[in-house]
């Protein structure tokens, strides 16, 4: 084919755009555009003329469990190795059929996964706090060798303004205060791992007055607990 | 415009993506997914593939956001277009391909839905008005592809004619929408 036929170039760049191009096609027009910024700017263009037809198809609210196992799947993506072992948390499947069940079914996955055979190359999931619904929120995960346990949210957490999350690990005693976990993603707490606690510690996160707790006990709800099933 | 703040922000929370940053791209998601799940459930009728779809969708869009050209065009455009293609693929694998649509009145909707989205109002109309130059043969073709996801075989079937006129009349009504829209 003769991509340098101006007329043909722009029908090309049509169809692509339209969605009718054979799958091997696509991918080889998709190879040209990468390198003919030219052509890519057609294509985009097209792109555009035929947008309007998009927003007439009506707006539906995905569920929920599905942007959890986008959350799982790119978040292990960041990690160095992916493993085999944590393949489940990305797979929409598993979503689906945790749907409206308790964290429980997430903890015994997690077992799973602290005890799974074989080289485990990624961070090592120790504990999902869940809310009281059993909705995972934080993670609490321990590269392979670090000294550190790495603690945060799975999505960005409603957080009132002047408050914020504290962690603590419970282990028998009163609450030890570990440190301020985000609201948002991206900026783990880190904690050495010795404070955490062996298997069998709960981990919670309390909402306190911003800074953390004034009396260094929890003052506000415990809203997100898990067990560490594994350190 | 509100068409161009919304594709500001769109494009701020893809410069965000870039950057790795979670909460803008929870946020992208929040705003679009809607959008894209609807384009998705109606080229796929089935929801279930719809929702691997968007999570296909948007593993890409982490993977790949970097590859987003605002100077090419807009955000949702760029967003819509990975969709779109996944879930034609999607639907193209399929054992068999069922007629699933049941008359031309489904198409009219295209109009009636938009309307309610008053900022991407204003395209529609010009699209409609050049849609409505084209025959109606070529122009039910132009929107069962788009649409629905349509491949050129299916095209043939159902609008019961062989395939080369179906190819041409695809073509021939691409050049006359460009003449139209752009002139």
């Amino acid at each position: 084919m003769n991509y340098r036929d101006p007329k043909l170039r722009d029908l090309l760049a049509g169809e692509y755009a339209m969605g009718l191009l054979p799958r091997r096609a696509r991918a080889r027009f998709e190879r040209l555009m990468a390198e003919d910024a030219a052509l890519a700017q057609l294509a985009a263009d097209w792109q555009e003329r035929l947008a309007p037809i998009d927003a007439s198809a009506a707006p539906v609210a995905p569920p929920r469990r599905v942007w959890r196992a986008i959350e799982q799947g790119t978040l292990q993506k960041s990690f160095p190795a992916g493993p085999q072992s944590i393949g489940w948390l990305q797979s929409l499947a598993f979503w689906r059929g945790l749907a409206g069940a308790a964290a429980a079914v997430a903890a015994a996955l997690v077992i799973y996964i602290a005890l799974a055979p074989g080289p485990v190359r990624a961070p090592t999931v120790l504990a999902v706090l869940a809310d009281s619904n059993g909705t995972p929120a934080f993670i609490a995960t321990r590269a392979q060798g670090a000294g550190e346990v790495a603690v945060d949210p799975v999505r960005p957490q409603d957080l009132a303004a002047q408050k914020s999350f504290e962690l603590w690990a419970i282990a028998g005693g009163p609450p030890k205060p570990l440190g301020l976990v985000s609201a948002t993603p991206g900026k783990p707490l880190l904690v050495p791992a010795g404070a955490v606690g062996a298997a069998g510690t709960v981990l919670a996160v309390s909402l306190e007055p911003e800074g953390g707790s004034p009396t260094g006990a929890p003052t506000g709800p415990v809203l997100f607990q898990g067990k560490v099933l594994a350190n | 415009m509100a068409a161009n703040v919304r594709d500001d922000e769109l494009e701020e929370l893809m410069r965000g993506v870039v950057r790795r940053e979670r909460a803008a791209f929870a946020a992208l998601y929040q705003r679009t997914a809607p959008q894209l799940f609807g384009i998705a459930l109606r080229i796929l009728r089935q929801r279930e593939e719809a929702e691997d779809v968007l999570q296909e969708a948007f593993t890409a869009v982490w993977d790949r956001a970097a590859s987003f050209d605002p100077a090419r065009g807009s955000a949702m455009t760029w967003l819509v277009t990975v969709l779109r293609h996944r879930a034609i693929d999607r639907r193209r694998r399929r054992a068999h391909l069922e007629d699933r649509l049941g008359s031309d009145e489904d198409l009219l909707a295209l109009s009636a839905a938009a309307t309610d989205e008053a900022d991407r109002g204003a395209g529609l109309a010009a699209l409609q008005k050049c849609l409505g130059e084209l025959e109606a043969q070529p122009r039910r073709a132009v929107l069962l592809a788009y649409a629905y996801g349509y491949t050129h075989e299916e095209l043939a079937k159902r609008l019961a004619t062989p395939i080369g006129t179906v190819k041409s009349w695809v073509r021939r009504s691409l050049e006359r929408l460009k003449r139209c829209l752009d002139g």
